[in-house]
Formats: C-alpha cells, sequence, structure tokens
C-alpha cells in the first residue's frame, strides 16, 4: 500500500481534472506509467510509454465474446474458435496474440483491432464526469502486441466518436445494451435488401452480444452501432433485452396472473348464478388493480427515474385507462360509469355492493353486464401495459400466451354461465312458477345430481 | 453440464404455463402434465429431477400420485413439492404422510418457487438411480 502511495505521481477528480487534458499532459510531458480512471463499476488502466499508449484494460464491464463474434461472421471457425478458448483459459487479452501467432489473423489486423479498442474505451471515457484518476509510475504487465499509439490521434478519433453519441441525442441504447433478431422475420430479411453493414449488426445480434462487443469487432464506432440497431429496431428485425428489467417483470407479472387464477379457482364454490357472477367480478376488478399497481412500478414513461411521487403515478394511470373506461361504459356497458379511478385504482364498490339496491333477475342482469365490460377492460389493460413494458419481445410472447391461458379460463366461467342463461330463457316459458320462487334451475340441478354445488364446469376446485 | 428436469402436474393451463416460464428463466427444462394419468407416465419417461404437484386433479388426486411414487423403487427418491390452495395444518399434513418432500401454498411467489425448486435440486445428478444412467446420459447430452 505504502509502495502504491510512493509510486503514485498524481491523482484527482475528473471534473477539475479531464481526461483529454490529462493525457494531453502526460504526452507532451513523455511520462512512462499507467494512468488509471476510475468511474462507478468501471476502470480504465492506460500504460504509457514515453507519452505513447502501449497497452489498455478496461474492468468492470463484461469482456466481449470476441472469439464467438468472429465465429457468427464467418470469419473464423468454430473447431478454431475452442482451440484458442481452451488455450486462452479465460484470459481475453490473449486471444489477439493467440491469432497472430497461429497465422490466422494477419499482424496489420491485429494493430487495428487493438487501436480501435483503445479509441473505443477511450472515448467512452471521455463521457465520464464524475470519476478519479491515479497516475503511477509503475507499467502494469498487460499482455499486448499493440505498437506504441501517439495520444493526440488516439484522442482526435475519440473525441469523435463521443461527440456522434452526443449526436445520438435521447436514446434507450447504452453500450451495454443487447439485441435479439426475432424469430419470426427470418423469411422476410432477404427481400428487406439490408446493405452489407446492417446484415453484420443483425448477424451479431444474437441476444448475447453487447452493443460495445459488436462494435469491437466491426470496428464501427459505437454510436453508429447504435443508429444501425435503431434502424434495425424500427424494421421490426430486432428486440432489445434488458435481462434484469425483464426478469423482474416477468415476475411481477406473473405474480399478478398467479394470484388471479387461485381468486378465480376459489369463487368457483358459488352456489347461485349471482354468486358467481360477483366472483367473477371480484377476480376481475382485483386482477385490474394488480396490473395498475405492477404498471405504475414498470411503465416504460415511469422506469428508471427511481421514486416518484404517488401523486404522478396516479396521473399517469389515469391518463391511460380512465377514458377507454369511460368510452367502454358510454358505447357498450353502462354499468362500468358506477366504478371509479380512485389513487390509481379502480373502485368497483358500487358494483359489488350492488345487492343492497336491487335484487333477483335485475341483480343477474347488472351482474352480467359488469362480467361482460370488465373483462373487455381487463383484456385491454393488460394488452396496454404488455405492449408498453415489454412490446414484441420473447418475454412478451411468453407473458401473452400465459395470458391468453389465464382468459381463457375466464372465458370457460363466463361461458358456463351464458349456458345457464340460455337455459333458463328456453326454461322461462314453461317455469314461470320455478322463477317466481327464486329457484335457479342449472345451479339447483347439480346441487342435487352430483351432491356438489355449481354448473358441471363452473365447477371450480377448491384446492 | 447436464439440465435438470422438472416435471409440473396442475389441471390449470395458466399454472403449468407460468411456473414452466419462470422455471425456464433459470435453465431448468420443464415438462407439464395435465392430470394424474399424465404424470405418471412422464415420470415413468423422463425420470424428472423434481415433480410439483398440485392436489387436486382430474382422475387422481395428487396425494395418491405422490404415494404411488413412493412406492416404487425406481421413483422414490424424486423430491415431490406439492402445490395446494389449502394452506390448513390437517392438508400440509396430509402432504407429508403421502411422501411430499414440501408444500407450497397457492398463490405462491415465483421467486419463492425458484427458490424452493433450487432447494431441492441440489445434488439432482447423484440422485438419479443407476439404472438410468442411459437417461442421465440422455440429459446431459441435451445440456
Amino acid at each position: 500500500m505504502e509502495q502504491q502511495q510512493q509510486d503514485r505521481i498524481m491523482d484527482g477528480d475528473l471534473q477539475t481534472l479531464g481526461l483529454q487534458s490529462i493525457l494531453k499532459m502526460l504526452a507532451l510531458s513523455g511520462k512512462t506509467g499507467t494512468l488509471f480512471v476510475h468511474s462507478g463499476p468501471e476502470t480504465l488502466s492506460i500504460c504509457l510509454r514515453k507519452g505513447q499508449i502501449v497497452a489498455l484494460r478496461e474492468d468492470g464491464v463484461p469482456h466481449p465474446d470476441l472469439l464467438s463474434m468472429l465465429c457468427l461472421l464467418g470469419k473464423l471457425d468454430a473447431a478454431r474458435a475452442q482451440a484458442i478458448r481452451e488455450a486462452t483459459r479465460g484470459n481475453p487479452s490473449l486471444v489477439l496474440p493467440i491469432l497472430m501467432d497461429q497465422g490466422w489473423m494477419s499482424p496489420d489486423e491485429i494493430q487495428q483491432r487493438l487501436e480501435f479498442a483503445v479509441t473505443q474505451s477511450i472515448s467512452h471515457a471521455l463521457r465520464w464526469v464524475d470519476g478519479r484518476f491515479a497516475f503511477h509510475r509503475q507499467l502494469l504487465p498487460l499482455e499486448t502486441r499493440m505498437r506504441p499509439l501517439d495520444i493526440d490521434s488516439v484522442l482526435l478519433e475519440a473525441l469523435r466518436q463521443a461527440d456522434e453519441w452526443e449526436e445520438l441525442g435521447e436514446t434507450s441504447f447504452t453500450r451495454t445494451t443487447v439485441a435479439r433478431w426475432l424469430p419470426e422475420v427470418s423469411k422476410e430479411v432477404q427481400n428487406i435488401r439490408l446493405s452489407k453493414e446492417y446484415i453484420d449488426v443483425l448477424c451479431l445480434s444474437n441476444g448475447e452480444q453487447s452493443l460495445q462487443g459488436i462494435a469491437l469487432v466491426l470496428m464501427t464506432p459505437e454510436a453508429r452501432i447504435a443508429r444501425l440497431l435503431e434502424q434495425l429496431l424500427t424494421l421490426r428485425l430486432i428486440e432489445v433485452v434488458d435481462t434484469a428489467l425483464e426478469g423482474a417483470l416477468l415476475q411481477d407479472l406473473s405474480n399478478i396472473i398467479i394470484m388471479s387464477q387461485h381468486t378465480l379457482a376459489q369463487q368457483g364454490q358459488s352456489t347461485s348464478p349471482e354468486q358467481h357472477l360477483l366472483g367473477l367480478i371480484k377476480t376481475m376488478s382485483t386482477c385490474i388493480n394488480g396490473l395498475f399497481i405492477h404498471h405504475g412500478k414498470y411503465a416504460r414513461s415511469l422506469r428508471g427515474r427511481g421514486q416518484l411521487p404517488v401523486s404522478e403515478i396516479v396521473r399517469y394511470l389515469e391518463r391511460r385507462f380512465l377514458h377507454p373506461l369511460q368510452l367502454l361504459a358510454r358505447q357498450h356497458y353502462p354499468i362500468l360509469e358506477t366504478a371509479s379511478f380512485i389513487n390509481g385504482q379502480l373502485d368497483c364498490t358500487d358494483i359489488l355492493t350492488l345487492d343492497k339496491l336491487v335484487r333477483g333477475d335485475q341483480l343477474e342482469e347488472f351482474y352480467w353486464e359488469a362480467v361482460q365490460g370488465l373483462a373487455a377492460f381487463l383484456r385491454m389493460v393488460f394488452s396496454e401495459v404488455l405492449r408498453d413494458e415489454v412490446g414484441n419481445s420473447h418475454t412478451g410472447r411468453q407473458l401473452n400466451t400465459a395470458w391468453k391461458y389465464f382468459l381463457e379460463e375466464i372465458d370457460r366461467e363466463v361461458y358456463e354461465y351464458q349456458k345457464y342463461r340460455a337455459y333458463k330463457t328456453t326454461q322461462a316459458g314453461h317455469n314461470h312458477q320455478v322463477q317466481q320462487l327464486g329457484i335457479v334451475p342449472n345451479y339447483g340441478i347439480q346441487q342435487s345430481e352430483g351432491g356438489q354445488k355449481g354448473l358441471p364446469q363452473t365447477q371450480r376446485r377448491s384446492i | 453440464m447436464a439440465i435438470p428436469t422438472v416435471l409440473v402436474v396442475d389441471d390449470s393451463p395458466t399454472v403449468r404455463k407460468i411456473v414452466q416460464m419462470t422455471l425456464q428463466r433459470e435453465q431448468i427444462r420443464v415438462i407439464t402434465a395435465g392430470d394424474g394419468l399424465s404424470a405418471l407416465t412422464s415420470v415413468a419417461d423422463e425420470m424428472p429431477a423434481l415433480i410439483l404437484l398440485d392436489i387436486q386433479l382430474p382422475r387422481m388426486d395428487g396425494y395418491h400420485i405422490c404415494q404411488i411414487i413412493r412406492k416404487n423403487l425406481q421413483f422414490r427418491q424424486i423430491p415431490i413439492i406439492m402445490l395446494s390452495g389449502k394452506d390448513g395444518l390437517f392438508d400440509k399434513m396430509r402432504g407429508r404422510l403421502a411422501g411430499s418432500t414440501e408444500y407450497l401454498t397457492k398463490p405462491f411467489d415465483s421467486a419463492e418457487l425458484v427458490q424452493t425448486v433450487k432447494k431441492h435440486l441440489v445434488d439432482w445428478e447423484a440422485r438419479m438411480p443407476p439404472q438410468h444412467e442411459g437417461m442421465r446420459t440422455r440429459l446431459r447430452r441435451r445440456g
């Protein structure tokens, strides 16, 4: 530690002295040593000899899998890649030297790639606002075959690349963004007539390589790759993968669906059509509210902004869903006018307590209308939530399938009630007395025949 | 590296799909069955490393399936996690008496499900009976 302290020539923070100035200063004074630049979890170690860059190492970021990418581009076969993997034993800095030693890549190309990698890393570090630097006398023992690089020319290119990022403006892409091609587009790609540049990026978008890695292997600035990816995204040829976000989102939505399915299964023990419909109303309104809570956390325009005031989330949810609800109520299901938005939640208390106001057939009719209205609204809310949060991603498609199954379970319950309604209508002429006595034909029949309550198919288990 | 196979037995397609999605993300292969008889067929065919078993199923309930598996020398080592909406002590005891390894109450949290499944998948390869060497090799190849 003490040795390190003595070894250090200078240090400071990047806000006081930017990386560009530090590098220029070291170049002018022809220093030899290692410059460490830290920002967040990332560290850049630049080795200088007599004011020229001789090696560079980036820590705190995943190392791009150069071998896999060269294979994807058809520049290296799988057997050679495997042989190199075994020889390097996971040390990425040994890949290029081995490629050169084996004669699988020319020394000029190696030099070009090393130069590009140095420029790319410095360009990235030039955009750091917060961070610290330290210059040590000692040179790090880094394995490199790179010919020394002139700092001025590296800086010039790095600054140009950094400017390109700035010109991109607001983009959702970062250098760690991972993209993957959409499986359903494979047949159409040939008809789109993409340029080689696009095809290369598309080939490398396999859901594993980062934007930084793609830029490195293609020796194209990261900002340019970001533009190409944006275009491919617009063409719906790729999707962006945010593994951590997708995992959290999947877990949250899965829990909502499981909870709703459980509520649906529980309500199946209803003894009358009113109870059956009431159970469906409760299941669907709970599910809708679960989706609202979820969307308040994961909506595209709300996420990544830290803890937001509840009022902002509520306003967002109302802006998004209140109008469609009102439209449904006005055009098809007037009963939904009694449902209101309170604190970003759908309040169905008036519908759930209708039994205090009306009874018999009229109550059943109101409930039936509410079931249909909520079913329509639930479908709309889920598709909106999914479209906004994950779009047509792999996770989105998986969740859509699970959701489809859940809706089918709801539909089955609704269908059973419809069968009962049809039965009631046909029997209406014959069974006036039964109706007047308040006996529910179908639900009653099942109870006596099977010794169980409820319709045969609506008979949900209590597990 | 070999990939473990988990059999999910539940009559709700929603539950089957959600569990499948959740476990597949954890690099676990998932097969599913919607009733008791198909579940037993899958156990014999696939020799899963773990079974997630719903209790109330068409044709044969989860307790019965669990007992059959436990009586079979070839499959008795497979951990069985019961999934149930009943959280009473009596139900849990009944599950335990039938031979279940663990009891999860519905609605379950997907993180909790993953945690429980992973807990019982530790050393799953070692539990595979010797007569299923062929199956183990097949699984390795799949992995």
